[in-house]
């Protein structure tokens, strides 16, 4: 071979090298196997009838390659058959047969107008109390030691409901007075000897130290007004 | 006794105003476990829980067998529970209270609604578990216990676990006559079980309107079907109108109607239907 044919053929060697490694790199390597597992699927003689959903998977099977792909799909099928179903179901067929029921929000508002109503009704039933505990200190025990150790109960009882309504529906000043008288009904509900005037005459300076009347009215006025 | 101790407790708070407060911020040892245990009382009472739960362990270590260890017990469930973060010591606290023999009724009812509010809590943390605190509580032998944990238990999200409460607020419905329980009992119920307030509901004797279903449906202009839709006993038609979206209640203010002249018209008519100004159509009908 002479000296311009050696040249000649390594610049050609050279080229088809070239072209060799582009072709390589066009190949997805990692996906290779499957097309080539797929291919020769889709090459086996098919014995008998096939099955619709063995047809249906293999119409699919390119995008085994792709799991970006079949997983948009799958979420695409999901969401249409999702809207499907929420669309088809109108808002009113949760109730239309006469059963009872009420939407979650409709209840969380039911539930927050429950709360101003009894947290009203237990700071009214609360200045109820402490006037007595004024009158009696003027002049002596208006209601029998039991009555009001059982009343005093009871407002901690409707104070524990409210614990969870006032809580959760965020209303800060009137949880905090409330919270305050219920310390004091505390120690009234263990009480169920007569106090004496001037054990009640201390309550009733305690009361209007921390102005305990005029916060009730405050709190009362702006739950009226529906704040 | 008790006597003396409110005695002394309110000489604290209401009369030694400058020398309680002195008292409270000097931290002196108290000499007596009454001394102690006024103390804390009163730092509870002003919600200081960590001065009153020092106060509280101090007189439980040096006076273990005084007659006010007991109570101690229980204030020192709430300064836990007040504190946060220390809610399985505040359990163990309000349990060993309801334990004594000598626990007061007045404060086992606190401590038991506690243990409830304290249990649904750490439920809400993450740990599922403590709602067996409240399930044990449905069964318990004072109704007031019974009622709250049946309460709690019906906001829990785990619908199949709230659904253990319906028996017990069914039972609320069917025995009681405070409205407000009623009320709650019955929000409670729509909430896990509407099929079992149904049932309640009809098998109570109720006279006229109260035993009649409430529908209320609101339309937005040229909808068939309804944006809004309501199917509750009717004794909670107050509270459903109040707790309608406001630009629903305006609209039907508007127009004039109130909760009354609502009424006065379903007596009249099958269904009142009122139109918005917008296109909107709301109508009410009870069956």
């Amino acid at each position: 071979m002479k000296h311009d044919e050696v040249d000649f053929f390594l610049k050609e060697t050279e080229a088809v090298r070239a072209e060799i490694r582009a072709a390589a790199d066009a190949v997805d390597w990692d996906a290779l196997p499957g097309i080539i597992a797929d291919r020769a699927q889709a090459g086996a003689p098919k014995t008998g009838r096939v099955p619709w959903a063995a047809r249906l998977w293999e119409g699919l099977a390119p995008l085994r390659m792709r799991p970006v792909l079949a997983g948009l799909l799958g979420g695409l099928l999901i969401g249409a058959g999702a809207m499907y179903f929420i669309l088809k179901a109108p808002a009113g067929r949760a109730g239309a047969d006469g059963a009872y029921y009420a939407s979650g929000e409709f209840l969380d508002r039911a539930e927050l107008e429950m709360a101003r109503r009894n947290t009203l009704d237990y700071l009214e039933r609360s200045q109820y109390m402490l006037l007595d505990v004024f009158e009696s200190a003027d002049e002596g025990p208006v209601v029998p030691a039991s009555l009001r150790t059982e009343r005093a109960r009871d407002l901690l009882q409707k104070k524990k409901y409210l614990n969870a309504q006032l809580e959760r529906l965020q209303m800060a000043k009137a949880k905090a007075l409330c919270d305050q008288i219920e310390a004091l009904f505390l120690e009234l509900s263990q009480m169920d000897d007569d106090l004496a005037a001037a054990e009640l005459g201390k309550i009733r300076g305690y009361v209007e130290e921390r102005q305990l009347l005029l916060k009730i009215n405050l709190v009362k006025k702006e739950l009226q007004s529906g704040v | 006794m008790k006597k003396i101790l409110l005695t002394v407790f309110l000489a604290l708070v209401f009369g030694l105003g400058p020398g309680a407060v002195a008292l409270r911020a000097g931290g002196q040892q108290g000499g007596t476990d009454e001394a102690l245990f006024r103390e804390a009382k009163l730092l509870v009472f002003d919600k200081s829980w960590k001065a009153a739960l020092d106060k509280l362990d101090e007189l439980l270590d040096r006076f273990p067998s005084s007659a006010l260890a007991g109570q101690a017990l229980f204030y020192k469930g709430e300064c836990l529970d007040g504190l946060g973060g220390r809610e399985r010591d505040a359990l163990r606290a309000y349990k060993s209270y309801i334990r004594l023999e000598d626990a007061k009724p007045s404060l086992i009812e606190e401590s038991e609604g506690s243990i409830v509010d304290l249990a649904f809590g750490l439920y809400e943390k993450g740990d599922a578990s403590a709602l067996k605190d409240i399930e044990a509580r449905l069964d318990h032998k004072n109704k007031v216990v019974r009622y709250y944990a049946a309460y709690k238990l019906s906001f829990v999200e785990d619908k199949k676990e709230a659904l253990k409460a319906a028996p017990v607020l069914s039972k609320i419905i069917e025995t009681e006559k405070d409205p407000e329980l009623l009320d709650r009992a019955r929000i409670a119920l729509l909430r896990v079980s509407p099929e079992s307030l149904k049932s309640a509901e009809e098998s109570q004797p109720r006279a006229g309107l109260t035993a009649r279903t409430l529908h209320i449906r609101i339309r937005g202009a040229g909808q068939k079907e309804p944006a809004f839709s309501l199917n509750i006993p009717f004794a909670l038609a107050d509270l459903a109108f109040s707790a309608l979206d406001e630009g629903d209640k305006a609209a039907i203010r508007r127009k004039g109607y109130d909760l009354n002249k609502i009424f006065s018209e379903l007596a009249k008519t099958k269904i009142l239907k009122i139109a918005g100004e917008d296109g909107s159509l709301i109508e009410i009908w009870i069956d």
